[in-house]
């Protein structure tokens, strides 16, 4: 079953980043996204994701994910519009419904729901990324130094969702060599067919999970503490990346913390900039987001540099 | 290294106690300042600490191998149920699966074959800025139904049958909440209602696929998974010395 947006192993260098600094570089762009509402910071985050898709060689995931977030953004854009009473410039004066009241469409609720609609489609990006960028095995690989029960569970049931895909049409198979036809009937009847293969599933896989037990009884789970053996290399390109990442939220809480981040939508549309110091604040936020993506394209480039990070 | 465990558990008791104290005082004391918070952005921040206060629980648990084994078997067959549902909106059988491991195997179980379901089939179909709500919305759908077993195991199969289509709204609105606190404003019970109609009938076909999916396979998975709840329970005689 292929969606496109999962791991996939291309040797790019994002990829070959140590998970916990993937994870944090990811953590910072998934904050700033829900940290600004200021639209030309929303438009400068959702570029800098879309270079961070191509030095990451997902463009292609990337497009899907924004298609499928587009149904939501136009929901964004009705509900704001619809239901916010706080605009001063109305464009459409409507009639008088229950609950809502009268219907009354601002520039400023059109312009926050644009907005908001482009924060949704930066949000989607960023975990968007994560599927292509982190392997879940490493990423498991660190929670599981400090909680290895849940771990355990998760490495379980990823390792059994295959085989269980590859029972479900063994037993499938078995049926139709009996005579069974899942192509035919009404749905209450395919239902009921396909419900006895799910119970010849549930229950073999259930006997099986015993099994699994006493496997891992037998090897002393549980009879003490877990040793844990730790095979990811931090290099310096995890250094970089973790002080870029820290680098974009310093400047964003400043950004933020001195106002050059704010942008107010009600009751009139704000200016854009109001100062020189904004567009420095905005260029330190892109700095340190796009830091990866220069190292990358120069990991790629430059062969001393790779040996060197 | 076991000490490094013991230490990162009690550190981790004193954060969760903090946040929660934190975030109690902030909501309830500091209104003014809570009125103009980035609630998208906060959200986020309690719905993953409410997630880690559940594992957390879980993690202190003694938990025994069979327990581990089952709800790594449940967890992976509500999450292939889910597979070959995803292109149908909302309709699924990994809810009421979920409920149904809960009912029968209590409420930890319950919350942890919820968010491992979740994490699992997303693995495979992709994890999004919905992720955690989805988490904590099965999560406290399988901890509810331990708690429905506990406080009414009688429920029968009408009772479970409307406790699974409630699941299907509430679902819904829970996954409302993430969408409502970071895209809409002004945060009013209007603006809420008009999300919660925007996804009334994809809920309605969530619950409705619950109600169907339990009538028709609730009774004989009820059936099993008490049988190997039986199975799995271990009493001694004797005290163990």
């Amino acid at each position: 079953m292929s969606y496109g947006f999962f791991y996939r192993p291309k040797g790019v260098f994002l990829q070959t980043l140590h998970p916990s600094a993937a994870l944090v570089y990811l953590g910072v762009l998934f904050l700033l996204t829900l940290f600004f509402t200021h639209p030309l910071y929303l438009l400068a985050i959702f570029l800098a994701l879309g270079l961070v898709a191509w030095a990451a060689e997902a463009l292609d995931a990337w497009e899907t994910c924004l298609k499928v977030g587009l149904g939501m953004v136009v929901l964004i854009m009705l509900i704001n519009p619809l239901a916010v009473r706080a605009g001063t410039s109305i464009i459409w004066s409507g009639p008088e419904v229950p609950v809502l009241g009268r219907l009354t469409i601002s520039l400023e609720s059109i312009c926050y729901g644009a907005a908001m609609g482009l924060r949704l489609l930066n949000v989607i990006s960023v975990f968007c990324l994560y599927n292509c960028l982190v392997h879940p095995d490493r990423a498991l690989g660190i929670f599981s130094r400090f909680a290895p029960k849940s771990a355990l569970i998760i490495s379980l049931a990823t390792r059994m969702l295959p085989t269980l895909a590859r029972e479900l049409s063994e037993i499938k198979e078995a049926q139709q060599t009996r005579g069974v036809d899942f192509g035919s009937g009404s749905w209450r009847e395919r239902l009921k067919r396909y419900s006895t293969i799910f119970n010849v599933l549930l229950f073999t896989s259930m006997e099986g999970s015993l099994q699994v037990a006493e496997a891992m009884h037998a090897r002393a789970l549980g009879s003490g503490p877990r040793t844990c053996y730790q095979r990811e290399p931090f290099r310096p390109r995890d250094a970089i990346c973790l002080f870029a990442g820290g680098g974009a939220l310093a400047a964003a809480l400043c950004a933020k913390y001195t106002g050059a981040g704010d942008y107010h939508y009600y009751p009139q549309l704000g200016q854009l900039f109001s100062g020189f110091t904004d567009l420095i604040f905005l260029a330190a936020v892109l700095a340190g987001v796009l830091a990866p993506v220069v190292l990358s394209w120069g990991w790629q480039k430059c062969s001393s540099l790779r040996s060197k990070i | 290294m076991w000490c490094r465990h013991k230490l990162f558990l009690k550190l981790m008791r004193f954060f969760l106690f903090f946040c929660a104290g934190a975030i109690f005082i902030y909501v309830f004391v500091c209104k003014e300042a809570a009125a103009e918070q980035n609630w998208g952005l906060f959200s986020i921040f309690l719905i993953l600490l409410v997630i880690l206060l559940f594992y957390w629980v879980f993690e202190r648990s003694a938990a025994t191998s069979r327990e581990i084994a089952v709800i790594a078997v449940l967890s992976s067959i509500a999450g292939i149920a889910r597979l070959p549902f995803a292109a149908l909106p909302n309709v699924q059988p990994t809810t009421f699966l979920i409920i149904i491991s809960g009912f029968v195997f209590g409420p930890r179980v319950g919350f942890m074959v919820g968010t491992t379901a979740l994490v699992v089939s997303n693995f495979f179909l992709g994890h999004g800025p919905w992720t955690p709500w989805q988490m904590l919305a099965w999560g406290l759908a399988g901890s509810s139904a331990g708690l429905m077993g506990i406080l009414h195991p009688r429920l029968g199969h009408k009772g479970m049958t409307i406790f699974n289509f409630l699941w299907g709204y509430l679902f819904g609105w829970i996954m409302n909440l993430w969408f409502w606190l970071s895209f809409v404003y002004p945060l009013n019970p209007k603006t809420f209602l008009l999300a919660c109609l925007a996804s009334f009938w994809l809920d309605t076909l969530h619950a409705l696929g619950n109600a169907v999916f339990y009538i028709l396979l609730g009774r004989d998975i009820v059936k099993v998974l008490t049988r190997f709840r039986q199975k799995m329970e271990i009493s001694f005689l004797l005290p163990a010395k």
